[in-house]
Formats: C-alpha cells, structure tokens, sequence
C-alpha cells in the first residue's frame, strides 16, 4: 500500500519535472523567437503550450488521485497541494510564452536601447523559471528564495523598458503600435516572472510548511 | 516445537492416570463389594443362629436396624421383615436368592428391590426348618466405600498431575533449549543431536556458499564500480520510470548534477533538457536514440538504448559523451575546408583571368610583363599556400621525418633575419637580434620555421618605421625567445584565434600572407614541446615568447 504510494508520488514528482521542462522550453522558444524573429520557433511555443494543458490535466488527475486514495498526511500532503498550485502557475507561464510566441509574429525589435532591455528581460526571466523548476527538482530552499528576490529586478527591468518604449513613442510617433506590441511583449514576461515566484513560494511551502505570504 | 513435546507429554501422563485411577476404582469396587457381601453373609448366619434357637422373637428384640432382615416361610410367604408389614409384601418364593437358598442351602443376588427403590444386595441362608432368612444391603454403600478409600488416591493423582504439568514443561523446555541454542548463521561442527546433524551440516555448507557468492556479488560490484568511475563517458541505468538504478561519476559531472544521485530520483532530475528528455523517452518506448546537447561552452552527445527483457522495455541504458572538443574540431576542420577552397581559387581566378586576356590578345606588347608578373606573383603565392598546407599537414601528422638535433637558437635567428633584412627594409622596419647563444634540443627546420613566421609577421604588421626586436636568453627553465614588435597589435577578442588556420584579424587580406603562419607557429611549437604566450597591446604592438624545455644534459 505504502510502496504504491511513494512510487505515484516519485511519478507525480517526474511528471512536475517534465512539466517544468516544457514550461522552460515554451519560454526560451518564445524568446529566442523575440528575438531573432524565427516563425519556427514562435510555433514552437505554441506547441509546447498544448503540450503543458496536456501535462497539467495529467497531473492534476494524478494529484486527486492521490489525495483520495492514500489521504496522505504531513509533508506528503504539502507536496501534493503545492504541486496542484504550482501546475497551474507552470500552465499559465506556457499561456503567456505562447502569447508572446504570437505577438513576435508582428513585432520586429527596434535596434535601439528597448530591444536591449526587452531581451535583458526575457534572459532574466528565463532564469527565473529555470531556478524555480530547479529549486523544485533538488528541493534547494535557498534557490526558492533567490527566485523570489530576482523578482524585484525583472520588475525594475519592466520600468525600465516602459520608459524606454514611451521615449520611443514620443521620438517617432510612426513606431506606436509596434511600442504598444512590445509593451504587451513586456508585460507578458512581467507575468511570467510573477508566475515564477508563485512557483518557487510553493516550493519553499512544501519544504518548510509555511508559505512566505504569510510571514 | 516446546509447547507441542509440553502437549504430547502430558497427554501421555493424562492417559496413563486416567486409566491407573479407572482401574484403581474398579478394583477397590470388586474389592468392597466382595467384602460387602461376605459381611452380609456373615451377619446372616449369626442372624441365622439366634433365629434357630429363638424364633421370630430374637428378630423383634434386639435386632440391629443396619440392614434389611426378610425371614420367609418355606412356600415364599413373608414371616418377617424389619422395614415393611409382612403382610403387605407378596409372595418371595420367585426370588432368585430365595430359590438358590432352597436348593442350594444358601444364595445371592443383586438386584433392583421394589421394597427399598434402589439395587440391593441379598444373601439368603436355609435354616434347619426349611425357611430362608434373607439379608439385603443397598448397593451404594459400596460406593460410598469406594469413595472413601479413593479420595487419598484422587489427591495423590491431582498432586502427581500438577508435578507433570511442571515437569512437561522443565522437559520440554530442555529439549528444544539446545535446538535454539544452535547458532544458524554459524552452527558448530558437533550437532547437539545425532538426529539434527545431517540439518546442521547442510545449514553450514548453503552458508558457506552464500557467504562465498555474496563476496563474489561484491566483488564483481566493486570490479564493475571501478570500471565505470574510471570511465571517461558518462554512464546511467535507468528504470521504466525514469529512476537511476547506477550510475558513475562522470555522467553527473557531464550531466552537471550536484551532489549524488539519491534513492529512487528520477534522472530528469539530473537534466530535463529537451534533448536528453527526447532520448529517456525514446529508449523507454523501446527505440535507441542519439543527441546532441549543446550548452553554451560544452557539447554532449547522449545515447539512448533500451533494455528489453521478456519482450518487454525493462529500462534504459544512457551513455553520455563530452564531444566538445570533437565538435570543435569538427568545426575547425569545415572551416579549414571551406577557407583552403577559398584561398586556393583566389589567386587562380586571378592567374585565370590574366591568362585568358593574354591570350586573346588584348594586352598590348608594353603591357605584357605587368600582366605576366602579375601571373607570376599570384603563382607563387599559391605555391606558398600550397608550401605552409603541406607544412601543417606534415606536423599534424607527427611531424618531418627530420633528426632531433641540438640547435644554437642565436644562430639560426640570425638566419631567419638575413632571409627577412629586405623585406624589412622595404617596410622600413629596423630588426635587432639581442642575446647570447643559446642551445636547444629540436628539428632545425621546424625551429627555423618558427622564428621565420613569428620575424615575418612582426615585419608585415608592423607601421613604417617601426622595429623588430628578438631576444635569446637562457633561463632556468630553458631557453627563451622574445619577439616583440611595434606593429598594429591584436585585438583582445582574436588573441586566441589568431593561432587558428586562416584567421586573419584584418579580413582584407591586404597584408598578403597566408594566414597559416601563426598555425605553423603553434603546432610547430606543440611539436617540439616549447609553450607559447601572446602578449599584445592595440596600435603598440605585440610580443611573442617562447618558452623551449630544458637542455638536459
């Protein structure tokens, strides 16, 4: 009885690690797609965000399962829940990377000082959901923390590029609406980044028990 | 076992004081009742005789009332009896006493009386006169003899049982002690039974034999551990769900893991690159599968075999390669390829070209040696490319069959300047030679080769006006060569490229030269052992030193 349980719970934990790994596909797909401007890519994302509604469904019914039949308790409990919260973040970081996958369609970055940070941003970002999975894979505290402290700078860089696409607004009124896209573009990844700190803030409730928005 | 001896060994006492008590009680109820009737008999006959000298009268005086007194006439009519009415009872001539005592003189019987409601014992006696006198006693009153005299018995009986119940359990418990005292991860040669021995002997020798397979097991894990933490490639086993079942070193640190691998992780854990997860997956579904991983400073190739077992995937085997320096070289190769290609079409097209105006007539007499020179200059660059490829080859594979000499490197920089004084001249480059004579252990050529490449770029690149300067020194480490020029410097980011066949810092190629030089130099160098460093500053100029071993005498 208990032997089932630890291995769906070793399986549940795998298929989080290949969700976490779709999820940092569709993102880096997504901005690699910004960025160089690759169609390929851009349908990458996209695919990777079908693949992680797939996974979240997948392991959403492994979870209930789990709950249900073994009622696991202490720990086991909390990793279960957190896992059920932390899919859903994962499965709107692929909504968002697909997005930004689709507005790359009909952004071309300008080569001024806004694509510098844009892709400042992304890289930042990327970080982020990469140290949030593996925070999660090697159940490394002081990773899940630093997830959640480098979210302050993705907001500052999220200040930095608005200022950056008003100037560029203000400078050539043409260039609007390709300002407005990369807005979106900039916000989409803001998003995520929040995204990635809820993530890691459930690692670090799985690990410690306490979930840091309520110190 | 102990409770089952316990069991059996009291049944057995149980048995055999039931059956002694059963006996004992029948016995001692033969016994009594024997005595009980001779003990009738005899009160009858003393009832008897006082009937014979006193009649009835002697039964109705003073006659103990102990026992039933019947006197009955000779026809079986009732005369007398101390407990009923003679008149109410009936005739007695059909009882079986009374008739035994006419016939016989006296007789007995037991049996149920209808006088006194329970069995009975009679004695009848004839008297003189022909009429019986009958004596009865109830029957229970040998029971209540035999119940007195067995009650010691059923004491001593309990008593005995209890000593059984205490001695079954001492016996069994001493029997099985030696048993369990029998040490069966390591039994002694002597067995505590003759019976247990053949056990004991077969116990010893299957530990004996596990304890040599279990080493051998060890063993071979160890063999099996030290082969594969000695093991270059990265090496992982893995189950159908994804669990490391083994792994060695290397695949972690190719992998990048931190720390050991724990009970029952998942080897997604370690990587959950698209690549490598493509491959767990393939091998898993029972495919072999090849990638390439690339990072941005390594480059791993991941190969992916199934394990079948019974038909079916059991798990997979990983190996994990470092291919970067392969890659690297792979590149490095296409490179070379694509830039000799280049490089030799270059100056035919330019020969092609100069050759097919020529002979169509198009040039004017005057013009002619321009042209024809123009020809020659482009051939003899081609020849020198052609000249610097079969050097590199030469030492890429292992170098000219040429002699290992001691060469005096002052001797042969001075060399290399006479072949360059008027080139630098030319250029207007002033050449020093500083130093003393210096011996080193190498291939003339090769050394030549070196020096001539290094005083020749330092020449080309160099401003109008500018110098060369070549030191030959001895150090304790060995020899050293200093090349310093007052050129046009390397930028930082191509110092290291500079070495690379065909790389040209300035793209132009106006400087001439085959962008061999600094290749030659480098393998050249890698052949005879002597390290290079590069030193450079931009619009300064550059230093190279190097560094040959130690003359061992």
């Amino acid at each position: 009885m208990r032997n089932t349980f630890n291995e769906q719970l070793e399986r549940l934990h795998v298929e989080l690690i290949q969700m976490g790994a779709t999820c940092e596909d569709a993102i880096s797909a997504a901005a690699e797609a910004l960025l160089k401007n690759d169609e390929a890519l851009s349908r990458a994302a996209e695919e990777a965000e079908r693949e992680l509604d797939r996974q979240e469904r997948e392991v959403e019914n492994l979870c209930l399962k789990l709950l249900l039949q073994q009622q696991p308790v202490a720990r086991d409990l909390r990793e279960i829940s957190a896992a059920l919260k932390m899919i859903s973040d994962l499965e709107r970081i692929g909504d968002q990377a697909a997005d930004i996958a689709e507005l790359t369609r009909f952004v071309r970055l300008p080569d001024g000082q806004g694509a510098l940070h844009i892709a400042d941003m992304a890289r930042a970002v990327i970080g982020m959901v990469t140290d949030s999975v593996d925070s999660f894979v090697r159940h490394d505290l002081e990773l899940a923390r630093a997830v959640c402290a480098a979210d302050d700078r993705v907001d500052e860089l999220f200040d930095k590029v608005k200022r950056e696409l008003v100037a560029l607004i203000a400078a050539d009124a043409a260039s609007g609406e390709q300002g407005l896209e990369l807005m979106m573009v900039a916000k989409y990844l803001e998003r995520i980044g929040d995204h990635a700190t809820n993530v890691a803030e459930w690692v670090e409730y799985s690990i410690t028990g306490i979930h840091p928005s309520n110190n | 076992m102990t409770k089952r001896i316990f069991r059996s060994i009291l049944t057995v006492t149980l048995a055999v004081l039931v059956s002694s008590f059963v006996l004992i009680v029948g016995v001692l109820h033969g016994y009594f009742q024997d005595r009980v009737a001779a003990e009738l008999a005899r009160s009858t006959a003393y009832i008897a005789r006082g009937v014979e000298h006193e009649g009835i009268a002697y039964l109705q005086s003073e006659f103990p009332d102990e026992s039933r007194v019947t006197w009955i006439a000779a026809d079986g009519t009732v005369l007398f009896d101390n407990r009923e009415e003679p008149a109410d009872m009936g005739n007695h001539a059909d009882r079986e006493e009374f008739r035994e005592a006419l016939a016989l003189g006296k007789g007995s019987a037991a049996r149920y009386s209808s006088t006194l409601s329970q069995r009975t014992l009679y004695y009848a006696l004839r008297l003189t006169d022909g009429s019986v006198l009958r004596t009865a006693s109830a029957q229970y009153s040998v029971w209540i003899l035999v119940l007195q005299a067995i009650q010691p018995v059923a004491f001593m009986m309990l008593a005995a049982f209890c000593m059984a119940l205490w001695l079954a359990g001492r016996v069994a418990q001493q029997l099985v002690e030696p048993i369990n005292a029998i040490d069966l991860g390591n039994p002694g040669e002597e067995a505590v039974y003759e019976e247990l021995s053949p056990l004991v002997g077969k116990i010893r020798s299957q530990n004996r034999q596990i304890q040599r397979q279990v080493l051998d097991l060890k063993q071979r894990r160890e063999e099996f551990a030290a082969i594969t933490e000695n093991m270059s490639e990265g090496l992982l086993v893995v189950d159908q769900e994804t669990r490391v079942l083994s792994y060695n070193s290397a695949a972690l640190h190719l992998l990048g893991a931190r720390g050991p691998v724990e009970e029952g992780q998942s080897v997604l854990a370690l990587d959950r690159e698209a690549g490598f997860r493509r491959c767990v997956e393939e091998s898993l579904a029972g495919r072999r599968c090849e990638e390439l991983l690339e990072r941005s400073d390594d480059c791993r190739r991941v190969l992916a075999s199934p394990v079948m077992e019974e038909g079916a995937v059991a798990g997979a085997v990983l190996i994990v390669l470092d291919v970067t320096e392969k890659e690297q070289r792979d590149r490095l190769r296409r490179e070379f390829t694509a830039n000799v290609s280049h490089e030799l079409k270059t100056p035919l097209t330019s020969i092609l070209g100069t050759a097919e105006i020529l002979e169509n007539g198009m040039v004017k007499p005057a013009d002619i040696p321009h042209f024809a020179g123009n020809i020659h200059r482009e051939a003899q660059r081609l020849i020198g490319l052609v000249n610097d490829i079969i050097k590199l080859s030469r030492l890429d594979e292992g170098g000219p069959t040429a002699q290992w000499e001691t060469v005096d490197l002052y001797a042969q920089a001075q060399a290399v300047f006479r072949q360059l004084a008027a080139a630098a001249e030319k250029k207007q480059v002033d050449m020093r030679l500083t130093g003393e004579s210096v011996p080193a252990r190498g291939v003339p050529q090769i050394v030549e080769e070196i020096l001539y490449n290094l005083c020749d770029n330092a020449v080309a690149y160099n401003h109008p006006g500018g110098s060369v300067a070549m030191t030959v020194a001895d150090t304790p480490a060995g020899a050293r060569v200093t090349v310093r020029d007052t050129g046009i410097g390397i930028p930082r980011e191509a110092r290291e490229r500079v070495f690379e066949r065909f790389y040209r810092v300035d793209k132009s190629h106006s400087s001439g030269g085959t962008g061999l030089g600094l290749s030659i130099v480098k393998h050249g160098a890698a052949y005879l052992g002597v390290g290079v460093t590069l030193e450079s500053e931009m619009g300064k100029g550059s230093t190279f030193t190097l560094q040959f071993p130690k003359v061992s005498e």
